[in-house]
């Protein structure tokens, strides 16, 4: 059942438009990962659901009446900041019984109330610091336990995991599905980053150039992208794109690569240019000569944590990128050298060159 | 050049009022000629300190700086032959890029044509040959860092120094920048330090890493070795991504070799988790009746399935299963503790469902748990000690 | 970047200071000097640092009694110091709760004309304020306000009103609006927010303004002298007393002008304690 609901949405500050018409109907329970690059509109978005700006044009709906009227104090939301936007003339406890106070909640109750999300989120023993005192894991928490001290049935969460460092950063990407789980909240969750989009969202919806490019499941959207820049949004290291010019046959089409023709799983259209895709982690180098494989140079290794990715020179002097487990790369010396990769042709993706769409069905 | 050498390099920083900071702490390293070095560290561990200190920026408080025999102590900036790519990018707002990044070859009074030929190599390298007619402020942040680096990596100094060189590049270009430059590094021989506060890029670039916090140098190792013998639970809790698992014990003799109960996190209280060493592992000889210790496994380095001549099996909840792409987290509640797992590929497991997970013995460390110092890597073979 | 080369900037540094401070703090110290001395003191050639200090200046001016040489002179300096206290609080005082609502509306909302108003407020300030005295002289007349404390309070609104606006206005825009929406949506009404938000993180610049606003006040010397006669005339005005048909009373004056620093001299330390607390440290991320 549709919980939150935008239609047509459009924002423009002055002559600048920042949402296009955007439209999204999210469940009653669950969590929306609305991802993108920064200055697409995602911030603007959420304000505009929270009631502190306005839309030019659109209807937002909460369980299915029209709120584009309701002041903010009206939307009974929770929602909380990048920037923690903590008051810093109150303490972590004042901060977290704001929206309890302005149900007007007997102290008793106030307390009871902040105890409760503060034991939650394992912050009881700051209470009675000021916000410059907290650290910035506890900065966040605190800003989270107020957008969530009311039990609120919509949570608008802005990129809140951006501005704390890596290992909680990463604690909070495994403990909050389950805490937002337990609220039972309808959850819009903000994001630069593709992997905590992944990590967190029931779905994403990928919002770039003002307008929602994709909105689909984690899995929907990295197999599937919709173009060439939904599929540069999500996965590290960046899908490889080369340009190529496809043969159409009977049986479907063939494509060639670094002098190797590889057959097609999708009929491409006419023999305009085409864009192939293949991720990273599709490339398997190998560190003697295979059967099929496609002698590269192999320029730099960059190991990561748990997997290593290689720049290849292709005979044609073009970049390959590709991402292994540690394992097969492990403890190779500097330098360059000669290597293998085979590549699986029923994993590309075909884009259209000109537009940048997807070509073909499902892969 | 020869090995740049930092020999006991500390910094106090003296603030009226308050108590002086001591910023880095008897720092000793060694920088190897063509080396490349990462300072790593979280804000406000004395990494950009000691950059800055190197470049000539800080005084040294105590200690020695070292081009070979030289002293560089009391040298000013531009008398060290260094070449530095500022986190605040630092371009000359009224040049071209173009200009900006041949700004310091022509003051090296290097030919015209060199110099141009020189800018079309690095500006091919930082994809920024489509700006080089353009002045920096028209530029994203992405752009201008990539122009400081270009900047910084184009000279022909004895040591680049990179202050936090790829935080604000387009997430998209990372991964091919890094590759890039760490190639371009190697292939010119240049010796770099940077600092950077993301392990990720330390561990993409950098020959040798040196982890500090408040100060003081916690380890200074290859990738690998920080990954695979970590010198303490600090560093072991701050590289990788995810984080290594760490269980704070209590270790019991028993009858069968030991057993370490797991604590619960925050009180004193146990939880329902033990994990039980078999008789004639390696740290047998660390273990008391009673001893402290903290168990750490990196999370790709649990099994799934049950392996009991590997190490200890436990039985756990999926708490959270997500799928990044290229590899899978699993979160697993097992005796009121989060296990957190990596693995490539997918794992079919919804969230609630029951698993049994595996330690390998080979893959545990073993940290003093009030002083925080490894005490054994792997605890299989004997001879594996530290 | 050497050693010595800081400590000798450090040196020329301090040389530096020391000669600007004398700059500008050699009046007020001589003025200092001339409070503690006779008239035949200060006007000796050439000045001389050495004198017998007397503290007859005070004794005149607290008692109210001016001896000279023609006889004694009744002087109200009291009466102006309390004066001028009066009229520069209770006009900061109006102008706060004026200026403070009207600065939180130009900073946050965008309306029609608001530019324009806000910058025709601060024109206020241009104005050569003798062109509008006089007519408003003739108005005041008519009206009773002539010599009233609510007249000149009124009239130096146009020091004290503009200068508050702007001076807050600044600190408003300063607060991270992100601050403000966050209390709305926890269940706050605008003006809940205004209050309880928006005000006290803005509490630095406010009594910055406040403090400014009330040196000005204090300092006007025009509006008083021509909008109010002897008996509402704060110590500007006052110190006009002291030129008398026998001569200037320098040392009176010196002493007049040490006394009128004091209260300002109080209002400025006290402040001094929000002026530096930066309240929004730590508000957001850091």
């Amino acid at each position: 059942m549709t919980y939150l609901s935008l239609d047509k949405v459009t924002k423009r500050f002055r002559r600048e438009t920042v949402l296009d018409g955007v439209s999204l109907d999210v469940e009653r329970g669950e969590t929306v990962a609305i991802f993108g690059p920064s200055g697409g509109g995602k911030t603007v978005l959420l304000r505009l659901i929270a009631g502190v700006l306005d839309p030019d044009e659109g209807d937002i709906r909460i369980d299915g009446r029209s709120v584009i009227f309701d002041q903010p104090e009206e939307r009974a939301l929770g929602m909380a900041f990048q920037n923690f936007a903590l008051y810093p003339h109150m303490t972590a406890f004042d901060n977290i019984a704001s929206p309890l106070r302005a149900l007007k909640q007997s102290e008793a109750e106030v307390r009871q109330g902040v105890q409760r999300v503060a034991d939650l989120l394992q912050i009881d023993h700051v209470l009675t610091h000021l916000p410059k005192a907290l650290s910035n894991g506890q900065k966040q928490r605190t800003s989270l336990a107020r957008s969530l001290v009311r039990g609120p049935k919509l949570l608008l969460l802005d990129d809140p995991l951006r501005n704390v460092d890596a290992k909680l950063r990463y604690e909070m990407r495994i403990e909050l599905p389950r805490l937002l789980k337990q609220t039972g909240a309808t959850v819009l969750y903000v994001t630069q980053d593709y992997k905590e989009a992944m990590a967190l969202g029931d779905r994403i919806a990928v919002l770039d150039d003002n307008r929602f490019a994709q909105i689909d499941t984690p899995a929907n959207i990295y197999r599937e992208p919709v173009s060439t820049k939904v599929a540069r949004l999500l996965g590290d290291p960046t899908i490889n794109l080369r340009q190529v010019r496809p043969a159409a046959s009977a049986k479907g089409g063939s494509v060639e690569l670094f002098g190797k023709t590889f057959p097609l799983h999708v009929k491409p259209v006419g023999a305009a240019d085409c864009l192939v895709g293949i991720r990273p982690e599709h490339i398997k180098v190998s560190m003697t000569a295979t059967e099929n494989g496609l002698p590269v140079e192999l320029d730099a290794v960059t190991p990561l944590n748990v997997r290593s990715v290689l720049l290849l020179k292709t005979p044609d002097g073009g970049e390959l990128l590709a991402s292994c487990s540690e394992a097969e790369t492990a403890r190779l010396p500097r330098g360059h050298r000669n290597v293998w990769i085979d590549l699986s042709p029923d994993q590309f993706l075909l884009f259209d060159a000109q537009t940048g769409e997807r070509l073909g069905g499902a892969a | 050049m020869s090995n740049l050498v930092l020999d006991e390099v500390s910094k106090i920083y003296k603030v009226k009022r308050e108590p002086d900071v001591l910023a880095v702490d008897a720092v000793d390293m060694t920088v190897n000629d063509g080396e490349i070095v990462g300072l790593l560290g979280s804000s406000g561990c004395g990494k950009t300190s000691t950059l800055r200190m190197i470049a000539g920026f800080e005084d040294v408080t105590s200690g020695e700086i070292r081009a070979g025999d030289r002293l560089l102590n009391d040298l000013a900036p531009a008398a060290r032959n260094i070449a530095m790519a500022f986190e605040g990018y630092a371009l000359y707002p009224p040049l071209r890029i173009r200009d900006n990044i041949a700004f310091g070859l022509l003051r090296d009074r290097r030919p015209r044509t060199e110099v141009d030929a020189k800018v079309k190599e690095i500006a091919h390298l930082l994809d920024i040959e489509g700006i080089l007619e353009r002045y920096p402020p028209t530029l994203s942040g992405g752009q201008q860092q990539r122009t400081s680096l270009a900047r910084a990596l184009a000279r022909d100094a004895d040591v680049h120094l990179l202050d936090e060189p790829m935080s604000q590049l387009e997430p998209q270009l990372r991964a091919i920048l890094r590759a890039r430059i760490k190639d371009y590094l190697i292939e010119n021989k240049l010796t770099t330090i940077f600092v950077t506060h993301d392990q990720t890029e330390a561990l993409a670039l950098a020959d040798r890493i040196a982890v500090m916090s408040d100060g003081k140098l916690m380890q200074y190792a290859t990738g690998d070795d920080l990954k695979d013998r970590p010198a303490n639970l600090y560093v072991a809790s701050f590289i990788g991504e995810p984080p290594m698992n760490i269980f704070d014990t209590l270790s019991r003799s028993g009858g069968d070799g030991w057993r370490l109960q797991v604590q619960a996190p925050g009180d004193a209280a146990t939880s329902d988790l033990a994990l039980q060493l078999p008789v004639g592992t390696a740290a047998d000889g660390e273990l008391t009746d009673g001893r402290k210790l903290s168990l750490g496994i990196r999370p790709h380095q649990i099994r799934f399935g049950s392996f009991i001549e590997l190490g200890p099996v436990l039985k756990g909840k999926i708490a959270s299963n997500q799928w990044l792409g290229d590899q899978t987290h699993l979160g697993i509640e097992t005796g009121g503790q989060l296990v957190i797992a990596v693995t490539d590929g997918t794992v079919d497991a919804p969230v609630d469902s029951d698993i049994e997970i595996t330690l390998p013995l080979n893959a545990l460390h073993l940290f003093d748990g009030d002083s925080g110092k490894a005490l054994h890597h792997g605890l299989n073979k004997r001879d594996a000690a530290a | 970047m050497t050693g010595r080369e800081t400590t000798k900037s450090r040196i020329i540094r301090g040389v530096l200071l020391t000669l600007v401070g004398l700059f500008f703090l050699f009046p007020i110290f001589w003025v200092f000097l001339m409070s503690f001395q006779t008239n035949q003191d200060i006007l000796r050639m050439p000045p001389s640092l050495v004198f017998t200090p007397t503290l007859d200046n005070y004794v005149a001016l607290i008692s109210g009694k001016l001896e000279t040489q023609a006889g004694t002179l009744e002087i109200a300096f009291m009466g102006n110091l309390l004066n001028s206290f009066i009229l520069a609080s209770c006009s900061v005082a109006l102008s706060i709760v004026l200026a403070i609502p009207a600065a939180y509306a130009f900073a946050r909302y965008k309306f029609r004309l608001g530019e324009d108003i806000a910058f025709t407020i601060l024109s206020f300030r241009f104005a050569p304020p003798l062109l509008v005295l006089v007519p408003l002289l003739s108005y005041f007349q008519m009206l009773g306000l002539y010599n009233t404390y609510f007249g000149l309070i009124w009239v130096y609104q146009l020091i004290t009103l503009p200068l508050i606006l702007w001076i807050t206005r600044g600190y408003f825009e300063d607060i991270s609006e992100d601050i403000e929406h966050a209390h709305r949506i926890d269940g706050h009404g605008w003006l809940k927010t205004f209050l309880k938000v928006a005000v006290p993180l803005a509490l630095p610049g406010i009594a910055a303004a406040a403090l400014l606003a009330f040196i000005f006040a204090w300092n006007n010397f025009v509006f008083a002298l021509i909008l109010a006669s002897a008996d509402k005339q704060p110590v500007t005005v006052g110190a006009l007393a002291f030129v008398t048909a026998s001569g200037i009373q320098y040392g009176q004056i010196a002493a007049a002008l040490i006394l009128s620093i004091i209260p300002t001299l109080i209002f400025a330390i006290a402040a001094q304690r929000y002026l530096v607390e930066g309240l929004s440290l730590g508000a957001v991320k850091g």
